[in-house]
């Protein structure tokens, strides 16, 4: 009944034998187009899926002192990242996570929103959790996806100073400047050393970061080595040696506490700064990581403006420290017989124009050598008016006032140096007069100079025209080999066109500023120690003078030149030379009388 | 009656060999399983493989079973079946369990079984057997209706559990069922103008294409001035409606019937699953990754790689070699099939055959499709290679058929 003709026809059967043909040949084609013809680019992909680079943050290299004691190291930090995607699925993610952090759900909400790059990137949301909320952390892991935490070597600061000018900080790298650097291996995120010497010695301190290669499954959660990729280990930077001795630096830095104003302690020889202090300043732990901005705003609205360094950035007007300066170009041009004598009756008369000396009942008769010990100003006033600008501001010039010094901290100020076509430019021509001529010979007027020039000065007075290039870079261990490399600075200029007889003259005046019953600098006298020095009072708009003192003292082979300012001070003879005796009996005490030069030699 | 035998004999030829394609077909299956289970920390039958394994042995009883059947009782209870089949297709929506959210299965003890699985049978049976007719012109059009309707019913039952893949294939299987029979080309265009229409609709140059497409063959089909009008005129409004009536549907109406389109939800955004499949396939390149190495199949980046991404895994692990090996195979089995019914002297039997067939073939080609991105991804699962009891036995059911009623008139 149910047999009956199948009319199918042979065409039937070929056209739908053709028909599945049709389809599995492109079935066929598509499979060739796959795994033949895309096969590189689809390797690439599944290449990609498995393998997840994990960045081996590199240590910096370790800051130390001249004598090898720490100032910057290292330590690791656990932070906190997550990713917003991953967290967002998770229901309970962030009450999760506020539980185990112990941060309100709504800060971490904050943060999210704060420090949010997009949603598939992490971002950081703790930092420094300690080692009980990391195992929580560790335990919890598959209940938190998208949370994780990276270990991060930040910087920490062991020692008694602050040295926070010096030392400076790092920050992450902004995009303008990762274009720059690019080539170096920087990438986005990076922190590099933006002041101080974090910066000078970026190219030293920086480590060469390491890569893991881990393979992951579509969770990214780790199973196991990548079999066919080499992990690059992680390098330290090179440990650098700074010409500080954290001794005298802690020291110094606590005789400035609560002031305003600077002091610098430099190897007159060489260059090296032995301290170098700028007061207010701030802990450098503020910075050892990525610095919260809000730490940051309050940093840079704090009225003492702790993060600028009065020691190389501050320009003061240098007052009476000053005149050794005509000193050294009337005996060298023969301005004035040295034994000439001036009266001083306290006051000086410039047409109607009355210039006065500190001592308002006047100093008597002075020669040129009691003028400095005493600071007459009248005398210089008289001194002065037989000189022309230039020549002043080419003796000022030989000890490159109104330069930089180079010195190898970064944003360091250049001074001003007012010679005639600055006066010219300023004042218009004949726009000044004799009356800045005499402010300039006592350190006042446009004359601006940091303390570092200052020091430099003194050390060019210490060692008789000697001017070396002051700097804070020792030397460094190069990571690997832990071979010492030394540090070249420029070989110190020296001072030839002024004659051994007009050093030894200033030398002992110097000396009798601070070692005769009358010399203004009495008070930064030291027992058992030869101390020259010469003080400055500078008077500025803003307030109290500015209490200056630059003096030196020479022991062993060792010439210290030491400046301190004291900012609205006062009188140089007092806070500041008061300062720069402590400062004297310290190093008498306690720094050995022999620099040790220290040999390349391998630990 | 000699030559009777020699149809007899040859055909018997064809079933050995088509035994013998399924075996390889197996095969194939279990190695790509063998990596899903590489490692899993279980006893062998815990595993996919193992429990696929069992499976098929419980598909080959099963196909041993349905000797017992005679055909002149299928062909009579046909329609008896298909009623069956429904409420068994319907029941799941209220005593089944909501597995993945879905009404698909049917727990029967310690077995779920998916009825929309062996439904597919059952209209086959039911078509082949309103086609086998012997009062019936299939030259006219009103012949169509009923076979249409027989697929219509299951599909939207299985449409709303919801499960895409399956019911496309109840409308798919009836087509080559009514080319076999000798249905007019021009007829089954008829019948698929207005679904291509809605779905072109949605992008502006393929409706401009099918459009001109349908006058075309309006125009050849020697139809009747005012029926081709109609017709026309039928399928340009609703392909303008289309976006119009979707734009005026509520969002979250909007998004059920995406929903629909997008059965295996997509964790990760749009066409995750595909990319991560032609990766798989991709990275394959001529000769493989070799077993247990493939690194998408083995990190998880494979979706559902035991089932409807098999073939990724076997694109992976084997290669181009591998995939070229298995889509021969297929095409063989299918050949053998068509070749099968091309020689049944008898309509009803042919038919079914070539059901069967159908039904094997749009499962191969739309998963494998999808597997390389060349259709979305419905949810259909790979003829024997797939991990899966209900259709895995329904496989075996199927070429079980196929042998008893070839094999019918021997007996």
């Amino acid at each position: 009944m149910f047999y009956l003709q199948n009319n199918a026809t042979s065409l039937h059967r070929n056209l739908l034998i053709l028909g599945v043909f049709t389809l599995f040949l492109i079935l066929g084609i598509r499979l060739y187009q796959l795994q033949i013809v895309d096969y590189k680019r689809f390797a690439g992909i599944a290449e990609a899926n498995r393998i997840r680079v994990v960045t081996q943050p590199a240590p910096r290299g370790i800051i130390y002192d001249r004598n090898g004691q720490i100032i910057v190291d290292n330590k690791s930090q656990y932070n906190v990242n997550l990713i917003p995607f991953e967290v967002d699925k998770n229901d309970s993610g962030y009450s999760l996570l506020s539980h185990i952090l112990n941060i309100p759900e709504s800060e971490i909400r904050r943060r999210v929103k704060k420090n949010w790059r997009g949603r598939f990137l992490p971002l950081r949301i703790a930092e420094d959790i300690d080692f009980e909320t990391l195992t929580e952390l560790e335990e919890r892991r598959f209940e938190l996806p998208g949370v994780m935490y990276s270990l991060e070597p930040i910087r920490s600061f062991p020692s008694r100073a602050n040295l926070s000018h010096v030392l400076g900080y790092l920050r992450e790298i902004n995009k303008e400047d990762l274009q720059m650097i690019k080539n170096y291996g920087y990438r986005s995120g990076d922190l590099i050393g933006w002041k101080g010497v974090e910066r000078e010695y970026e190219s030293i301190l920086r480590g060469k970061r390491g890569f893991d290669y881990v393979q992951v499954n579509v969770y990214g959660q780790e199973v196991g080595k990548v079999r066919d990729r080499h992990n690059v280990e992680s390098q330290f930077g090179n440990d650098l040696y700074l010409t500080i001795d954290i001794g005298l630096q802690a020291y110094a830095e606590q005789l400035l506490e609560d002031k305003k104003g600077a002091a610098i302690v430099m190897d007159a020889k060489t260059g090296e700064i032995l301290a170098i202090v700028s007061k207010p300043d701030y802990s450098p732990g503020l910075f050892s990581g990525i610095v919260e901005s809000d730490v940051w705003n309050e940093l840079l609205n704090d009225a003492e403006r702790p993060l600028y360094d009065r020691a190389i950035q501050g320009t003061y007007p240098p007052g009476s420290t000053f005149k050794i300066v005509a000193v050294l170009a009337s005996l060298e041009e023969n301005i004035l017989d040295p034994e000439t004598t001036v009266r001083c009756r306290g006051v000086y008369k410039l047409g109607r124009r009355e210039f006065k000396c500190w001592k308002e009942i006047g100093h008597g008769r002075m020669n040129l050598f009691d003028a400095v010990v005493n600071s007459c100003n009248v005398y210089f006033y008289t001194l002065v008016r037989k000189m022309d600008v230039s020549l002043w501001a080419t003796y000022a010039g030989k000890f490159r006032f109104g330069e930089l010094t180079k010195v190898d901290l970064y944003g360091e100020s250049q001074g001003i140096l007012p010679d005639e076509p600055f006066l010219d430019n300023k004042y218009g021509k004949g726009g000044w007069s004799e009356g800045n001529k005499l402010n300039l010979v006592i350190g006042q007027g446009d004359l601006l100079v940091t303390p570092l020039q200052m020091v430099r000065f003194t050390g060019a007075l210490a060692t008789h025209g000697k001017l070396a290039t002051p700097h804070l870079g020792l030397e460094y261990m190069e990571h690997g080999t832990n071979r010492f490399q030394r540090f070249a600075f420029s070989s110190a200029d020296s001072i030839r066109s002024i004659s051994a007889s007009s050093w030894e003259f200033v030398e002992k005046a110097m000396y009798d500023v601070v070692n005769s019953k009358t010399g203004t600098g009495r008070a930064a006298k030291v027992r058992g120690l030869d101390v020259y020095g010469k003080t400055g009072t500078a008077q500025n708009p803003h307030g109290e003078a500015h209490s200056w003192f630059i003096g030196y003292s020479k022991y062993g082979n060792r010439t210290l030149a030491i400046t301190v300012l004291i900012e609205h001070g006062g009188s140089g003879g007092g806070e500041a030379a008061v300062t720069a005796r402590q400062i004297f009996s310290y190093c008498q005490k306690n720094l050995p009388k022999e620099t040790d030069v220290k040999e390349v030699t391998v630990r | 009656m000699r030559k009777s035998i020699q149809i007899g004999s040859s055909i018997s030829n064809s079933n050995y060999l088509i035994a013998l394609t399924v075996f390889l077909l197996c095969v194939a299956g279990l190695m790509a399983l063998y990596s899903a289970s590489l490692h899993v920390e279980a006893s062998f039958f815990k595993k996919v493989i193992g429990k696929q394994l069992l499976w098929m042995i419980l598909g080959v009883i099963t196909m041993f079973a349905i000797f017992l059947l005679q055909k002149k009782f299928l062909f009579d209870g046909a329609f008896i079946f298909y009623w069956i089949g429904i409420a068994m297709v319907v029941l799941p929506y209220f005593f089944g369990s909501s597995a993945a959210s879905t009404n698909r299965w049917f727990v029967l003890g310690p077995f779920h079984f998916q009825p929309s699985e062996f439904m597919k049978i059952l209209v086959i049976v039911a078509v082949a057997r309103y086609l086998s007719g012997s009062d019936l012109i299939i030259s006219d059009f009103k012949s169509l209706i009923m076979p249409l309707l027989l697929a219509l019913l299951p599909m939207g039952i299985v449409l709303k559990q919801p499960d895409l893949g399956t019911s496309i294939i109840y409308f798919m299987l009836v087509f080559p069922m009514l080319i076999w029979a000798g249905a007019r080309i021009y007829h089954l265009f008829i019948v698929l103008a207005p679904v291509i229409s809605i779905i072109t609709a949605f992008n502006f140059y393929s409706f401009f294409i099918w459009v001109l497409i349908l006058i075309v063959v309006l125009y050849f089909s020697k139809e009747r001035i005012w029926v081709a009008i109609i017709l026309f005129v039928f399928n340009l409004s609703l392909g303008f409606l289309t976006p119009v009536l979707w734009n005026r549907l509520k969002p979250y109406q909007q998004n059920r019937i995406m929903t629909l389109f997008n059965v295996n939800a997509d964790p990760l955004g749009s066409g995750y699953q595909v990319i991560q499949s032609q990766v798989a396939i991709g990275s394959g390149g001529l000769f493989g990754k070799g077993i247990g190495n493939g690194t998408q199949t083995h990190l998880k980046f494979l979706p559902e790689q035991h089932n409807d991404f098999i073939f990724s895994v076997i694109g992976e692990e084997y290669g181009f070699v591998g995939v070229i090996v298995v889509l021969f195979l297929f095409f063989i089995l299918i050949s053998l099939l068509i070749s099968v019914a091309y020689r049944l002297r008898d309509r009803f039997s042919s038919l079914v055959v070539i059901g069967v067939m159908s039904v094997l073939f749009f499962h191969v080609f739309i998963n494998i499709a999808m597997t390389v991105g060349l259709l979305p991804v419905t949810g259909l699962p790979l003829p024997f290679l797939s991990y899966g009891g209900s259709f895995i036995i329904s496989c075996f059911l199927m070429v079980g058929l196929v042998f008893n009623i070839s094999l019918e008139r021997r007996r």
